[in-house]
Formats: C-alpha cells, structure tokens, sequence
C-alpha cells in the first residue's frame, strides 16, 4: 500500500521487509503518551506532538515504531519467537527537518540465539539499504554495551561506579565527565551529626533505624518512596568510596577500550589483545562478540566492511548489548539504526522475559541518497 | 503607536511595580476606579497600562502582544521557550525575590548533589517498578535542569497547581522542583535544597518584548532609562 507522500519505493520496501520472514503489523498513529515518557524520559515530552483526549488520558503521534509494536505483540500474547515488520509516518518535533517523516523496520521478538538475532538484524538493515540506496558508499558501525559492562566488572570497580559508567555509555561527554570525576573526586558534603556517628561506627542497622525513626516522626511513609533500608545502603556506598580514586591502571583501561575502533574482521583479535593487555578477564563477553561475529561471517556478511567502536552505545536503559548503525555520506547520514534492548519487554510488562532486537530505517534520507543528492 | 506596559494586577507584586514606576517619576494611575484592568502613566501620551496576573505577562510579552511587562523571571523562562530570543530582560526590580530550587526529603541524607540524584534516578525503576517523580509546575526549567545541564533523563514530572512542597510526604512525588524565599516553607515539609539544585535565582525584571519597532521609539530607551535610574 502506497501512502501519501511516501517516498515512491516505500511499498517495495515493505515487501522486502515482508520477504525476511516478517508478518506486517499497522500501528495507530495516535497512541498513548505514558510509555513513550516512560521509557525514553521526560525529556521527550518536548520533542512529541501531544494531545489530551476527552477524559484527560495523554495521547501523541507516534513518535516511533518499537514501543508500540512491542506492546501489540503484549496485548495479543502470542508466542515468540515472532518477527514484525512495520512501515509508516512518525512524528517528533524537529528544530532543522520536517516535522513528519517515514520510517520502516524489524522487530525480532523471542529468538533466543543471541548471536544469531543479532547478526540477522545487522544484515537485514545492510541488504535492504543497499537494495534501495544501490551504488552508495555505507559505513556500518557496532558497538555493545555488554562488552563495557564486562570490562567496567572486569577492573573490579565498586557496585556504584560500575553503575555510574553504564548509565552514562553512549554518551560520550557524560561519560568522560563521569570518568574524569571518578579520577578525582570532589569533596562531598559531611552529613549531619547522628548520621556521621553510625557511619564512624559502621553501624548499618542502627543507621537504618534512626532513618526509619525519623521519617515516621516527620510524617514520611517508608515505603511509598526511597526506604530506610535503600538510603543507608547508599550512605555506607558512599563513604566506603569517599577516600577512593578510580586508579590509575583503571583509568588507563577504560581511556584504552574505549578507544577502540577497528574493523570487524580484526574486532575480536583487537579485543583479546585489549584483555590481555589490561590484565582483565572478560571471557564470557568475548566469546558472546565472536559468536555475533561467527554469525555474521556465517550469514555471508563482509566483516572487513563494518567496522566496531567500543564506545558506540545508546544511554537509554533498555539497550542492553548490541547497537549499529549505517550511514552514508561524508555527512554521516543516518539510514539506519538498531539494537538490542533485551529490558524493554519487560518494562513494557510483558510476563516473562523476551529477548528482542531490531532496526528502523529512516526512508526519506534514503531517498536524498538514492536521488544522490 | 501606543506602547502598551503591562502590570501585575495584584497584591505585593502591583504595589512593588507601581513604586518602582512611581520613583521613575512615571506616575501610574487606573482608568475609571481602583480596581479597572487598565491604567495610564500621568502626563504622558501614547502609553498605556494593562494590568494583568504575573503569568499572564510572560506569556504576553512572548506574543509580543506588549511591549513591557514588570514580571518574574522565573515565569518568563518558564512560560516561554527560547526566551532570550523573544524578550529582552531591561532591569532587576529587587523585590519578588525567589529562587526556583532542586528539593528532596531531607532524608535523603545520601543525596547531596545532582550527581546523587542521577544516580538515584537511573536505578529508581529497577527498585521501584516506576521513574522517579518530581512535583513541580515548572515544567520547562525542570527538564533544561535535568537533562540539558546535569543529563538526568529518567524522571517523570507530576504536574502540581499547588502546596507542591507536600507532595513528597504525601506519597504524590518523591522530589519538588519549586520557588522558595526564605526556604522556611521547605524545612517546615523536612526537604532540603541540593547543594547544586539551584536552578534560578529569580526576581521582578522589567521585560522588554523583541520587537523591530522599538529600534526607532524614543520612548522606549526614555522608559527603561528612567526606571533603571529609579532602582
């Protein structure tokens, strides 16, 4: 089906998506507002056109595919593993562009052979931008947070640095301020009197109950928010890691990997010698990247043609493991976009936990590439 | 062309703003009775006064709907995007005095810093099966705040209209984003300023609408010279 104003290949395109094994699912375009801030956060209340039915629920034009189709395959409860493909307009408020553009994509639910997803949705993305941008030169980047995770666990790091790194992966100023902060950290507020005194002690227990008796006396429920227990968790967190400096060796295999920036051929060489290097043992991350890169090769992918940079994530918390892109162009033209976000079932409220991977392909740059403009 | 300077329309604010004015030797006096919405300055032509809620001149100082307005910052950065684009800021009044602030439950005694609170933030879900609620009405500087200067995404704001520093002990939010003068109000609700959670010291300001108009208007500079010369 032709849509208005689509670009003229849109329904070839869909019927290449149709071909890779998919079922096509159509999408309203309003939708609920609530899960779109839920998981992608408050800040994208801005950048979505908003709206309020009659009884006060928020509604919004779709802003993109991957939330909505995700609770589609939730509402029906079908069983997975299921492919979806889906192909239409969504609309975000843009400062430079239009306002309304298309987009078409896959959404893998359910396969539980990581590396094989993965690989298949890699190169699903590369064979149909190269089908409909035929001749253009694409530059194809992976990254995976999994892998910084394990080194952030591999250098052995506190509980809550760790988290602080992998919170801010994906962004790369975020995370060389985090970086930067964990090297010297600043001086940090001296709590109040009872407080310091079961911190001095190391009284948790007893901690735990003074906080618990005063927000009973000031009127705080002790569940409904943050509890005693969370907040003298945090407290002990903090001053055992006062007086610590992320160390040196650290900080040096932290700038080292994410560094990183090679071809896919010589990713997993690059990334042992890394390990070795650094002294950590991160096998288990190892062997789950060269899996990925086994499937690919295994898929007739050209590895040497992709390259992987350590420190390509996305900071939204549902992305677990892999990410890509390809562009075009000196410009760096988005065409194509995707990732593993193994969280978002979950989130969304499925049951049980669905492993998930996709991609959306941005159709109208793909028509200023294919026009060669 | 009449130039038009809006005015609050009531309470502390309109007597400050009309003191102000006063000591400019730009004599403000209503149409009709006391308690007209409209007004003029004595002895001068071509100026004409609105009185108008605090909130409502932000947002007509956006739509260039006049051309002056005595308002709160606050409300003028919060009302209108882009604001430094629209409005030009001509003088600090010194009243209306208040800061738009960063509070938690003082409770929270592991929570110092915007940094604290991000790292709260990004695991608040995972504990808690929902984002981290901030009460606030200020919509627009939270989220600059947050997520523009200190990259704090993952919260969801509870829209409050008022009493916003009860809704955490009330179980409405976890957090406030608000206005306070003396900070009394926060300590008497047991919340706490972040030491780094000031997001704008505010104040009265005479506010100037960006208009091409005003290039050429000798009354335009004569006014903002005389309140300034009145502070």
């Amino acid at each position: 089906m032709t849509q208005l104003g689509a670009p003229v290949f849109a329904a070839d395109l869909a019927r290449a998506l149709e071909a890779l094994e998919t079922t096509r699912v159509d999408i309203p375009v309003i939708q609920p507002a609530e899960p779109f801030l839920d998981m992608a956060g408050e800040d994208l209340r801005r950048r979505i056109f908003l709206t309020e039915s009659e009884t006060g629920e928020s509604l919004c034009l779709r802003p993109e595919f991957t939330i909505p189709v995700c609770r589609a395959h939730i509402a029906e409860g079908v069983a997975t593993p299921r492919r979806y493909c889906y192909l239409g307009q969504v609309f975000r408020q843009r400062r430079d562009g239009a306002n309304e553009f298309f987009q078409a994509g896959i959404e893998d639910l359910g396969e539980p052979d990581e590396a094989r997803a993965d690989a298949r949705a890699v190169s699903d993305a590369r064979a149909v931008v190269a089908e409909f941008a035929p001749g253009r030169a694409l530059t194809i980047t992976l990254g995976d947070q999994s892998v910084f995770e394990a080194v952030v666990a591999g250098l052995g790091l506190p509980a809550g640095w760790q988290k602080r790194l992998i919170h801010a992966f994906g962004n790369e100023q975020a995370l060389r301020a985090m970086i930067a902060r964990l090297a010297s950290p600043g001086d940090t507020a001296a709590p109040d009197g009872a407080v310091a005194e079961f911190l001095a002690s190391g009284d948790a227990q007893g901690l735990e109950a003074h906080i618990e008796s005063v927000m009973e006396a000031t009127g705080y429920s002790t569940h409904a928010s943050r509890s005693p227990a969370e907040i003298t968790a945090r407290l002990m967190d903090k001053q055992a890691l006062a007086s610590t400096r992320l160390s040196a060796r650290s900080l040096e295999a932290l700038k080292a990997f994410l560094a990183l920036d090679v071809a896919l051929d010589h990713a997993a060489g690059a990334l042992a010698d890394f390990a070795r290097d650094a002294g950590l043992d991160i096998a288990a991350a190892q062997s789950s990247f060269e899996a990925r890169l086994n499937a690919l090769s295994g898929r007739g992918e050209d590895l040497s043609q992709m390259h992987w940079r350590a420190a390509f994530g996305r900071p939204l918390d549902y992305y677990t493991g892999l990410v890509f892109e390809i562009t075009a162009g000196e410009a760096g033209l988005v065409l194509a976009g995707g990732g593993r976000f193994d969280r978002l079932m979950a989130l969304l409220g499925a049951q049980d936990p669905i492993p998930a991977v996709g991609f959306s392909l941005w159709l109208d740059r793909i028509e200023t590439v294919r026009a060669g403009r | 062309m009449t130039l038009t300077i809006a005015l609050p329309s009531k309470g502390r604010m309109k007597d400050d703003a009309v003191a102000v004015f006063d000591r400019a030797g730009l004599s403000v006096s209503a149409i009709g009775n006391d308690r007209s919405y409209r007004g003029r300055i004595d002895g001068i032509d071509g100026v004409e006064v609105a009185f108008l809620s605090a909130s409502e001149i932000a947002r007509e100082l956006g739509a260039g709907a006049v051309d002056f307005g005595v308002t709160g910052e606050d409300l003028v950065r919060e009302s209108l995007p882009r604001a430094d684009e629209r409005v030009e800021i001509m003088a600090r009044l010194g009243f209306g005095h208040a800061d738009v602030v960063v509070a938690v439950p003082d409770i929270w005694k592991d929570v110092d810093t915007m940094a604290d609170l991000g790292d709260v933030a990004a695991d608040f879900r995972a504990r808690h099966g929902r984002r981290l609620a901030i009460a606030t009405k200020y919509w627009r500087l939270t989220q600059s705040f947050f997520s523009t200067r200190h990259g704090i995404q993952l919260y969801r704001i509870v829209e409050s209209l008022g009493a916003t520093e009860g809704a955490p002990a009330s179980g409405a939010a976890d957090i406030i984003v608000d206005i306070t003068t003396t900070g009394s109000t926060l300590s008497a609700n047991h919340l706490r300023i972040l030491g780094d959670g000031v997001i704008l010291k505010s104040e009265a300001c005479l506010v100037r609408a960006r208009k091409p108009s005003h290039d050429d208007d000798p009354r335009v500079g004569a006014l903002i010279a005389a309140v300034r010369s009145a502070l």
